[in-house]
């Protein structure tokens, strides 16, 4: 044992890392696994045109088989304890066969939205579908770096709690100014805007469309007051300014990580709708023709 | 004038404020002071602020030990050694099968048990049976005096089983692992009752003023370990055995800095960057004229050179780390008349630091000329070139052990100069947070993680409905070192396990807790210096707790990443993170989270 004690320091330890490509040669991989897929699946398609086949059954049963490997994704995630590749395996072999779904969907419809009701409401929720997986991609590429680019990083559970310490350090604050002439200034500034602005909850509207807006206004307002104030009371209320920063920042986080698990939901839901809508139509389909 | 305020007048602290021991009496001392060794150590040897009785009150405390019970365990890590008084202990040679020590393999599981195991997880977290909370089998957990003790069972077959070596009075044993910061090489068990004096690290240090005392240390370290220790370095590979004894004569050992360093942690991180580098004990200063290459043999050190009015940080150097190399080499190589190369560098310990420090005079003679020109450091190969293009080929390689060597790669140097990085901030943060102590630590890229908590839930649904890390931790640019147990490679929370229930599995390196033999006393979790691990009450099937049936208290159990060396997919947090933002990567070295981030 005590020979282990001067470890080569060039001796490998196990690594656990999902990345074995970088992301711009996974990327190119991916795309030349796309294409030529679909040049196998055209090949197909031409075939079954050429010996007078049904093409828009292949092209439907390929559609099928891509959305019900689509949601199989979810199932992966409950599924932790299997060695199933990693999930962001899975999350990129979604990604493009959502790609590969929505080139396959243009070849099986006979126009971007069909016709009637069903079929309309199919391609559709398709479209909804598809936008909003697009849409994720986005979100999950750019509201990272902006949750990062804040002072701090509390965790979607604990932001709540974060905020009532932020309310109890604004009152603490308050409380701790002496008693002279300004004081009722800053005092009377918290009681109109400042004390129920941090005791209150996040409203719907800045849920969906966050803006730094009132905490701008609130800042000009609190700036205002330095004209009454002394040096100490001054420094409280640049404490306080301070506050209304890091409430901010809370709320704008909460409302980006909101927006990121409110999509999976919305996603994951329309998905859901998605491949029962499209089951009927595989159904109907088939029956039909089969009258 | 302005009268200043009063002063606030406080005891400064003292060494022995805190005793090892605080039962131990006069006549203790009395006892020991006429016992071997002790009775033949030269009092007036030791200095008025440490003597020797107060060595022996402050640094030591008296163990009894029954017949069969365990004192140290093979690969556990402690800070104390241990002398027999009386009765005699039992040394197991032999290595001994994990379950006799109360441990368990950890299996991994196949995909029909990991289903049924994710199917029956129960709505309650934490959720233990009976046989998991209190041993079983094996072992058993007593009480001697006032203190846990784990027995091994059937004792006297393990005994004839096994190649055992007996110590009696006076013989000492667990030194090296207290001095070296290394992993106990054997197990030893109480023979028949047994009373031992077990004294700390920083007694035996002092108990080193005493020359006969230190010089059996000494001696006995420098034949048994040194040599083992030198051998494993790439760098003296090529050392022929005549050379070798020469090397391992003159090597002088060192150390600096605190071993229990996990105490201080908490107290300099609050300092500045300057503050820290300057509290920082100083191993080798720059500008000087180099005196001995220094190899790292524990612990971990950092090299700076002076920049501003600050120091910068070039590297981070641990076990098997060498400085002043090139130097030497300067030295070994120059043309007579060129002026010899001071120390480029700073090396200051970070934390605690053991160091072999060798003679440049033997380094020229009997080290250098057996190392590869491709294994020299840049500046001084040209100089090396120059030299042998006069002389002729100066190594003096055995060419047998060419075959050994393939494994080392080209780039050998640099790995064995310590961990560099073009990125000087992060390098400095690395070192100022000790985050390089991480084999296994986990890093969050979060311009990728969507804050999803996926990582948690996995964490959660494969250990008890409990996630055994914290989606939180210190921040550097976009990387998160996230607040999960990163398998150390000097893991101090594995010092002080009264019952060794925390240890480090044999081959993956992955720090583990033996639950059916976790006491709860919590010494793992509050020696963690990173937080990391957790005390947390265990219930039965039903989701009540689990009570102790004497005292009526919770039953408490460490917890923490373990890797998730039981789940078919490795550590679940990694497998489940969506968008690779999560990795499990080592820090003790620079270069594979560079080779990460080049990735992205």
């Amino acid at each position: 044992m005590a020979r282990e004690a001067l470890r080569e320091p060039s001796m490998e330890i196990v690594r656990y890392d999902t990345m074995k490509l970088s992301i711009r040669q996974r990327r190119v991989v991916a795309l030349v696994v796309v294409i030529s897929a679909l040049m196998v699946w055209l090949a197909g398609a031409h075939w079954i045109d050429t010996t007078l086949g049904r093409p828009e059954v292949y092209s439907g049963a390929t559609l099928l088989a891509c959305l019900v490997g689509l949601m199989a994704i979810g199932m992966r995630k409950r599924l932790v304890v299997l060695p199933l590749w990693s999930v962001s395996t899975w999350v990129q072999v979604h990604i493009y066969t959502g790609l590969f779904a929505c080139i396959v969907f243009a070849f099986h419809v006979p126009a971007i939205v069909a016709n009637g009701v069903f079929e309309g409401g199919l391609s559709i929720m398709f479209l909804v579908v598809a936008a909003s997986g697009v849409y994720g991609v986005f979100l999950s590429r750019t509201v990272p770096k902006r949750l990062t680019a804040l002072s701090s990083q509390p965790r979607f559970d604990r932001i709540q709690w974060h905020r009532n310490q932020l309310a109890v350090a604004a009152s603490d604050i308050i409380g701790e100014l002496a008693d002279t002439p300004d004081r009722s200034v800053v005092v009377s500034f918290f009681d109109q805007s400042l004390q129920p602005y941090f005791a209150s909850s996040l409203s719907t509207r800045y849920l969906l469309f966050p803006s730094t807006s009132y905490r701008r206004k609130l800042l000009a307002e609190l700036m205002e007051l330095d004209r009454y104030l002394n040096s100490e009371v001054q420094l409280a209320a640049k404490r306080l300014a301070a506050l209304i920063r890091h409430r901010d920042d809370l709320d704008y986080q909460n409302a980006l990580q909101f927006r990121l698990r409110a999509w999976v939901v919305i996603h994951g839901s329309l998905s859901v709708l998605l491949i029962v809508w499209s089951l009927v139509h595989a159904y109907l389909a088939i029956w039909m023709h089969g009258r | 004038m302005a009268i200043s305020p009063p002063p606030t007048y406080v005891r400064r602290p003292e060494r022995w404020d805190q005793p090892m021991d605080a039962s131990m009496t006069d006549a203790d001392v009395a006892w020991l002071r006429s016992r071997q060794p002790f009775a033949s150590l030269d009092s007036a040897a030791f200095p008025r602020s440490t003597p020797l009785d107060g060595v022996l009150r402050n640094d030591c405390r008296l163990i009894r030990c029954e017949p069969g019970e365990i004192i140290v365990r093979e690969g556990d890590y402690g800070s104390s050694a241990f002398i027999v008084l009386a009765g005699s202990v039992s040394v197991f040679v032999s290595q001994l099968s994990p379950e006799s020590l109360g441990r368990t393999e950890v299996k991994t599981k196949s995909w029909a048990q990991s289903l049924q195991a994710w199917w029956a997880t129960s709505r309650h977290a934490e959720v233990r049976t009976a046989e998991q909370v209190a041993i079983s089998s094996g072992p058993k957990i007593g009480q001697v005096d006032d203190r846990p003790a784990i027995f091994m069972q059937d004792f006297s077959a393990m005994i004839r089983q096994s190649e055992t070596v007996s110590l009696g009075p006076s013989e000492l044993f667990g030194e090296v692992a207290a001095m070296y910061r290394t992993p106990r090489p054997a197990t030893v068990v109480a023979e028949v009752e047994a009373t031992l004096v077990e004294v700390r690290w920083q007694g035996l240090r002092l108990l080193r003023k005493d020359k006969r005392f230190a010089d059996q240390l000494e001696d006995h370290y420098r034949k048994n370990w040194l040599r083992i220790h030198l051998r494993e370095l790439s760098l003296l590979r090529y050392v022929p055995d005549d050379s070798m004894d020469r090397v391992v004569k003159a090597t002088a050992l060192r150390s600096f800095g605190r071993i229990e360093w996990n105490n201080d942690f908490r107290r300099t991180q609050k300092l500045t960057s300057r503050e820290q580098i300057e509290n920082e004990p100083i191993v080798a200063s720059e500008g000087q004229f180099p005196t001995d290459l220094i190899i790292v043999r524990s612990g971990f050190a950092r090299a700076s050179r002076s920049y501003g009015t600050g120091h910068q940080t070039t590297a981070y150097l641990g076990a098997g780390h060498v400085f002043g190399l090139a130097e030497a080499a300067h030295c070994a190589f120059r043309p007579e008349n060129m002026p010899a190369m001071v120390l480029q560098q700073s090396l200051r310990a970070v934390g605690f630091v053991d160091t072999l420090h060798i003679p440049i005079e033997v380094v020229v003679e009997h080290v250098l000329p057996h190392v590869r020109r491709s294994e020299l450091p840049t500046e001084v190969r040209h100089l090396a070139e120059a030299r042998l293009g006069l002389n002729g080929d100066r190594r003096r390689i055995d060419r047998s052990a060419e075959h050994e060597a393939s494994r080392y790669k080209a780039n050998d140097i640099r790995v064995l100069m310590g961990n560099t990085s073009d990125h000087t901030g992060r390098l400095e943060f690395l070192v100022e947070n000790r985050l390089f102590n991480g084999a296994q630590a986990m890093v969050i890229d979060l311009h990728r993680c969507t804050r999803c908590d996926e990582c948690v839930k996995a964490c959660a649904s494969t250990h008890d409905g409990n996630p055994r890390f914290v989606r939180d931790g210190l921040q550097y640019g976009p990387l998160q070192f996230v607040q999960a147990c990163m398998q150390c490679s000097d893991p101090v929370c594995m010092v002080g396990c009264p019952t060794g229930a925390i240890h480090r599995h044999t081959e993956t390196g992955v720090i583990q807790i033996q639950e059916s033999i976790c006491v709860g006393c919590g010494v793992c979790s509050s020696s963690c210096p990173y937080q990391n691990i957790r005390m947390t009450p265990v219930n039965d099937l039903k989701g009540n707790p689990y009570r102790d049936s004497r005292s009526g208290l919770p039953i408490l159990k460490a917890t923490k990443c373990d890797m998730c060396q039981s789940q078919p997919t490795g550590p679940a947090c990694v497998s489940s993170c969506p968008h690779d933002a999560l990795v499990r990567i080592d820090l003790t070295r620079s270069e594979p989270l560079e080779r990460w981030l080049e990735k992205r």
